[in-house]
């Protein structure tokens, strides 16, 4: 077959069918038309003998001997090699993870430990935070303005009594904002407060002047 | 696919099922089956006996690494030839192609039994090689010499079928301009027309 033969429809056939027909993987039919094709083109033929003659090159054993037992022995060894290295990494690999546990562990007690000292100063705070609502605000409260005769022990007795809670002042006039425990009881202890001796002023805080 | 190949294929992913669970000696039975073709294969991408046994087993440590990924949606041959095939590339890349030539093999190296009429055959065909770039070489070897389909050629080389024909399509025009010539006339009287 020539180049110049390429729109030969046949023998292009021809040419496409060779390597399978030659590998025995061609359908029968195929390899049927292609003998029949050979007979009557010798361009074909010529190529079709080459096409075999390279198989048959191809199909000898290579040149370049390799003795597979050595190659083998080193894959082997390679193998073994590879086994041990993972094993050493996998120790490491346990012991590093064990540090990183105990760590974690200590950073959580640390923080457990920080958490119970911030809340217990939560429960007696020294201070008042701006977000914190102001005793005038807060449900119940009253102004109370005791005698300035009255005695401290009276005083503190009077407050025992009535369940109260001193939360702001005494102001530029002297006047004390309170606080009942229980802020339902407020009217009741405001009627208390105004009956009582020694109590010159008791008026809700929240009232409106 | 022929039914030898259909059992040597059944024996192939057998032997990889035993690699999976760390049986060594089904590695060894599938190394031994696989180098000579292996080693005739690279053969086509570099004369140099070291590399050739360095990409061989290359191939089969992956192999034995990933036997447990083999899907099996191709032949085992074609899996393990595409491995190879790759690594073979690589080290090439690496180390760079410098094909040995004969005169310069050492004669260890030579099969010691080389009937005359072989070595002109092998000789004919080296010259021819020569002329063919890797991938060319490397189709032809896997369409004449180890008999795939063109299916499996662009399984093992990764690219589309249409690549692996136009491979083939011009090392061929290739080899037939430079095989008569090269066989001079005594090869071309020992011809036979089937």
């Amino acid at each position: 077959m020539k180049l110049t033969k390429d729109t030969d429809r046949d023998c292009s056939r021809a040419w496409e069918a060779m390597p399978w027909v030659l590998q025995d993987s061609a359908p029968p039919e195929q390899s049927a038309w292609l003998t029949e094709h050979l007979a009557q083109c010798e361009a074909c033929r010529e190529e079709f003998a080459q096409q075999s003659q390279l198989r048959l090159a191809l199909a000898l054993p290579t040149d370049v001997q390799l003795d597979p037992e050595v190659g083998l022995k080193r894959l082997l060894s390679r193998i073994d090699d590879e086994a041990q290295t993972t094993t050493a990494h996998v120790r490491s690999g346990t012991w590093f993870t064990r540090a990183l546990v105990a760590a974690v562990l200590v950073q959580a007690l640390g923080i457990g430990v920080l958490g119970v000292k911030l809340w217990s100063e939560d429960a007696v705070q020294p201070y008042r935070t701006l977000s914190q609502p102001s005793p005038m605000a807060m449900p119940g409260a009253i102004h109370v303005v005791p005698d300035a005769n009255m005695k401290l022990a009276d005083w503190d007795s009077l407050l025992h009594s009535l369940q109260l809670q001193v939360v702001g002042g005494p102001n530029d006039v002297g006047a004390y904002t309170v606080v009942p425990e229980h802020a339902t009881a407020t009217q009741d202890t405001l009627q208390q407060l105004r009956a009582m001796h020694g109590i010159r002023l008791a008026e809700p805080a929240t009232a409106s002047p | 696919m022929k039914d030898a190949d259909i059992d040597a294929d059944e024996t192939d992913r057998l032997l990889l099922q035993r690699m999976v669970a760390g049986d060594r000696a089904a590695l060894a039975t599938l190394y031994r089956s696989y180098h000579g073709r292996l080693c005739r294969f690279l053969s086509r991408l570099t004369r140099r006996a070291d590399l050739i046994e360095e990409v061989i087993n290359d191939c089969f440590w992956i192999v034995w690494q990933k036997a447990g990924s083999f899907k099996g949606e191709s032949r085992v041959s074609t899996w393990i030839i595409g491995i190879a095939y790759r690594c073979g590339l690589k080290a090439l890349r690496q180390r760079g192609d410098e094909p040995v030539d004969d005169e310069g093999m050492p004669e260890d190296r030579m099969p010691s039994h080389d009937p005359g009429e072989d070595r002109e055959l092998r000789d004919w065909l080296s010259k021819g090689m020569e002329r063919l770039s890797a991938d060319q070489r490397v189709v032809v070897e896997l369409v004449y010499g180890v008999g795939h389909t063109l299916d499996d050629v662009a399984a093992i080389m990764q690219c589309p079928v249409g690549t692996v024909k136009a491979r083939l399509f011009h090392a061929r025009v290739k080899l037939r301009n430079v095989l008569p010539a090269l066989a001079g006339d005594q090869l071309t009287q020992k011809e036979s027309v089937p």
